[in-house]
C-alpha cells in the first residue's frame, strides 16, 4: 500500500480560532503533545520500513495549526528530521492555515519547515467565514491584512476558494478579478463544498445548484485561459486539467485520484485515523482506528473494515454507476467519497458533482486542444494553413 | 541469438534457475513466498492467473518486476483492475485481456488506470469484429490512451515505419523466443486461448506454419497483411476466415498512412519546402 511515497494529513490540534458557519469539522479542544507526536512519527516510520516506503509528506492542518505556537513546530520539525534521518527516510512538510492567527513570528518556521509556502482559504464573497461573534467582513479584513503581510515577507500564498450562491450570482468574472486583480493572488484553486458534520442552514445553502455551478466553472475556465494561463496565474484544478489533456504531467486533486485510499490518511490530535481530514473530523463511524491504541500503524490500516470500504469504492462504482462508460473515467474515477457521502448519505454512489466535473473536463479538453494547436503553430507553420 | 524465455508455473521455478523465466501463479502470496529466497536476475516477469488474489503482498515486494495480469472474464473482472493499479508505483503492469464479448470495457478501465494492455485475440469470432474495431478506434483516436494496446501498437508502428513485423512476436507466441511450460514440465507454444499445443521443432514452428499456408495457397498466399500477420490468425484452425481481422489491419494501415502523410507535410514545412 502507498507505493514508494505516502501522505499524512496531520491535525496537531482539533481546536480552531474561528467559527465558520459551514465548517464540516466537529471541533474539540484537543492538542497533540510533542510526546504524542513522537509516538505517531515512530509508528509512521515503522510502517514505512515495513512497507518499504521511501518518502512521506505531512500536510499540517487543523482545527487551526496556528493555535499551536511556532516553538511547538520547531520542536516537531527537529524531532521528525532526526527520526527520519536515522531511518534513511525523507519527510517533507506542507502547511494549511486560515492565516487569522498569523504574525511575523511564524516567518522563520514557514521558511525553514514549509518551503516558505502556506495554503489558506477565502471565498468571494465571504458569507460564512467568521470569527466567533464577528462578521464575515471582519474576518476578510484580518485575512487580507495577514496575507498581505505574509506575502510582503516573501511567503508564497495559495488560496482555496469555495463558491457560494452569491459567487454564482456575481459570476466568474467578478470572482476571478477579486482574487487576481484586487488581491494579486496568482495561485488559487476552486473547491466544491460538502455538508459534513452537524447540519445547519449554511451547510445546506452551500450545496449549490449544479447547473449554475457548471456554468460558473465553465466561464471561469475561459476567463483563466484568456487572461491568467499565459500570465502565470495558477488556477487549480483547471491548470492541472489543462496539463492532463495536453498530455503533460498533471497533478490532479485528491478527489479525482483513482483511489484516495492508496494515497493518504489523516490523523487527528487524539490519534484517530481516517481517510482524510474531512472524515476524521466529521464521521467517527468511518475512523480506521486510533494510532495510540495499536502497536502497529500498518496493522491498524490493514485490519480496518472502514478502510476496506474506501478501497472497494471505485470497484463498486464501476458496476453500480455509469462511470465505466464515461469519457472522463481516466480523470475522475468516480470522484470524492466524502462529498458523495455527505450529500447523498450513500458511500457507494458516484460524486454528486459529476455534472459539474463533466462540464469542466469538457471545457478544459477544448481549451487544451486550442493550446496544443497554438503550440504546434509556433513550431510548425503549416498548421496555421491547415 | 535471443535467449529463450520460459513461461513456467511457480512450482518449477527452482528447476529453471539460470534461465530467463516468466513465472506464473494464481496466488500472489504463493508468488512472493516462492520467489523470495531466490536470485531474481533471470526473472523476466511474473504472471498472475487470477484477478482475485491478495494483491497487497505485491505492494512492497521487489521493485520494477514486470507484472502481467491475465484476465479470464473481462466482462465481469474489469472492476478488479482498481485493486492492481496501486502496484504501478513499484512495478510495470500489463493486463492481458481475452477478446470475448464485452472485453472493451476492460480495455477502457485499464487504459484509464494507465496500464499496458495486450489483447489475447487468438482467432476472434466474426461477431467480435465490431467491438474490436471500436477498441481499435479508441486506441487510434482517443488522446487519453497514453500507453500501448497490443497488438495494435506494434503493428501500427511497423506500418508507419514501413517495416515488417510478426504477430507471433508481438503476441509473444513465437516459440523461438518464448516457450510455455505446462504444469507437468512439457514445453509447448505460448498460447492462452484455446487448448491446442504445438509440439515439434520450435525453432522452425512459425516458419513451417507460414510455408504450409503459402504452399496451400490459403488466404495468406496473396494477403497484403501477411508481412504483419505471418499467418498468425490461421493458427490453430487453418480454416479461419480472415475478413474481419483484415479489416482491422486495414484500419491500422490507414491510420499509419495518415500519420505518415501528416508528418511528411510537417517535416517539409519545417525545412521550408512548403
Amino acid at each position: 500500500m502507498f507505493g514508494r511515497h505516502f501522505s499524512v494529513i496531520l491535525l496537531p490540534t482539533n481546536k480552531c480560532n474561528v467559527a465558520c458557519d459551514y465548517c464540516f469539522e466537529d471541533k474539540t479542544d484537543d492538542f497533540m503533545s510533542i510526546e504524542m507526536l513522537d509516538e505517531i512519527i515512530e509508528k509512521l516510520l515503522d510502517h514505512m520500513d515495513r512497507k518499504d516506503v521511501a518518502a512521506l509528506t505531512i500536510y499540517w492542518q487543523g482545527g487551526e495549526v496556528m493555535m499551536l505556537p511556532p516553538a511547538w513546530f520547531e520542536r516537531a520539525n527537529d524531532l521528525i528530521a532526526r527520526k527520519a534521518a536515522s531511518r534513511s527516510r525523507i519527510v517533507e512538510h506542507s502547511l494549511q492555515s486560515n492565516m487569522i492567527g498569523y504574525s511575523g513570528k511564524w516567518n522563520r518556521l514557514i521558511r525553514e519547515m514549509f518551503g516558505n509556502s502556506v495554503g489558506t482559504s477565502m471565498d468571494f464573497p465571504n458569507l460564512y467565514r467568521r470569527a466567533r461573534n464577528r462578521s464575515p467582513a471582519e474576518y476578510t479584513n484580518i485575512w487580507n491584512r495577514n496575507v498581505r503581510e505574509a506575502r510582503d515577507s516573501g511567503i508564497q500564498i495559495g488560496v482555496i476558494a469555495i463558491p457560494n450562491n452569491e459567487t454564482l450570482r456575481l459570476g466568474a468574472e467578478r470572482f476571478y478579478s477579486y482574487f487576481v486583480d484586487e488581491l494579486h493572488i496568482t495561485d488559487f484553486q476552486v473547491n466544491t463544498s460538502f455538508s459534513g458534520g452537524e447540519a445547519c442552514d449554511a451547510k445546506l445553502q452551500s450545496i449549490l445548484d449544479l447547473h449554475g455551478l457548471s456554468k460558473f466553472v465553465v466561464d471561469l475556465a475561459h476567463i483563466w485561459a484568456e487572461r491568467g494561463f499565459r500570465g502565470g496565474v495558477k488556477l487549480g484544478p483547471f491548470d492541472q486539467l489543462l496539463n492532463h489533456f495536453i498530455g503533460d504531467i498533471a497533478s490532479l486533486p485528491c478527489i479525482w485520484q483513482q483511489n484516495c485510499a492508496d494515497e493518504f490518511v489523516s490523523i487527528d490530535a487524539r490519534g484517530y485515523v481516517a481517510q482524510c481530514d474531512c472524515w476524521v473530523t466529521s464521521y467517527p463511524d468511518y475512523w480506521f482506528g486510533n494510532i495510540f491504541a495499536e502497536s502497529s500503524f500498518t496493522d491498524l490500516l490493514e485490519k480496518s473494515p472502514a478502510r476496506r470500504k474506501f478501497q472497494m469504492r471505485p470497484e463498486k462504482l464501476m458496476t453500480e454507476e455509469s462511470c465505466s462508460d464515461c469519457d472522463y473515467l481516466s480523470v475522475c474515477h468516480g470522484g470524492c467519497p466524502v462529498r458523495t457521502y455527505s450529500i447523498t448519505g450513500d458511500f457507494f454512489r458516484k460524486d454528486p458533482y459529476c455534472q459539474v466535473y463533466k462540464a469542466l473536463f469538457s471545457t478544459m479538453e477544448q481549451i487544451a486542444a486550442r493550446v496544443a494547436a497554438e503550440r504546434a503553430s509556433h513550431t510548425l507553420p503549416v498548421m496555421r494553413v491547415a | 541469438m535471443t535467449e529463450v524465455v520460459y513461461n513456467i508455473p511457480i512450482s518449477l521455478f527452482s528447476g529453471y534457475r539460470g534461465k530467463n523465466v516468466i513465472v506464473r501463479s494464481y496466488d500472489p502470496v504463493e508468488m512472493v513466498m516462492g520467489l523470495s529466497d531466490y536470485d531474481l536476475d533471470h526473472l523476466v516477469a511474473v504472471q498472475l492467473l487470477s484477478m482475485t488474489g491478495n494483491v497487497d503482498v505485491l505492494t512492497n515486494w521487489g521493485n520494477g518486476i514486470p507484472i502481467d495480469l491475465l484476465m479470464l472474464h473481462p466482462q465481469t473482472e474489469f472492476p478488479f483492475l482498481y485493486r492492481y493499479a496501486k502496484l504501478l508505483d513499484r512495478h510495470p503492469l500489463r493486463v492481458c485481456i481475452p477478446v470475448v464479448s464485452g472485453f472493451s470495457k476492460a480495455v477502457k478501465v485499464a487504459t484509464s488506470l494507465k496500464l499496458f494492455v495486450k489483447l489475447e485475440i487468438g482467432q476472434p469470432d466474426p461477431s467480435l469484429i465490431d467491438e474490436i474495431h471500436r477498441v481499435l478506434n479508441f486506441y487510434i483516436h482517443n488522446p487519453m490512451v497514453a500507453l500501448p494496446i497490443e497488438y495494435f501498437h506494434s503493428t501500427f508502428l511497423a506500418m508507419y515505419h514501413s517495416e515488417q513485423s510478426s504477430l507471433w512476436d508481438v503476441q509473444e507466441e513465437n516459440p523461438v523466443n518464448i516457450r510455455y511450460v505446462t504444469e507437468d514440465g512439457r514445453e509447448t507454444i505460448a498460447r492462452r486461448l484455446g487448448t491446442d499445443r504445438a509440439e515439434g521443432n520450435f525453432d522452425t514452428f512459425v516458419a513451417d506454419w507460414q510455408s504450409s499456408m503459402i504452399a496451400e495457397k490459403a488466404e495468406c498466399y496473396d494477403c497484403r497483411y501477411f508481412r504483419h500477420c505471418g499467418s498468425y490468425f490461421k493458427w490453430p484452425r487453418k480454416t479461419y476466415r480472415c475478413e474481419g481481422v483484415k479489416s482491422l489491419f486495414g484500419t491500422l494501415e490507414e491510420a499509419a498512412q495518415e500519420m505518415q502523410g501528416e508528418i511528411t507535410v510537417l517535416t517539409q514545412a519545417q525545412k521550408g519546402v512548403a
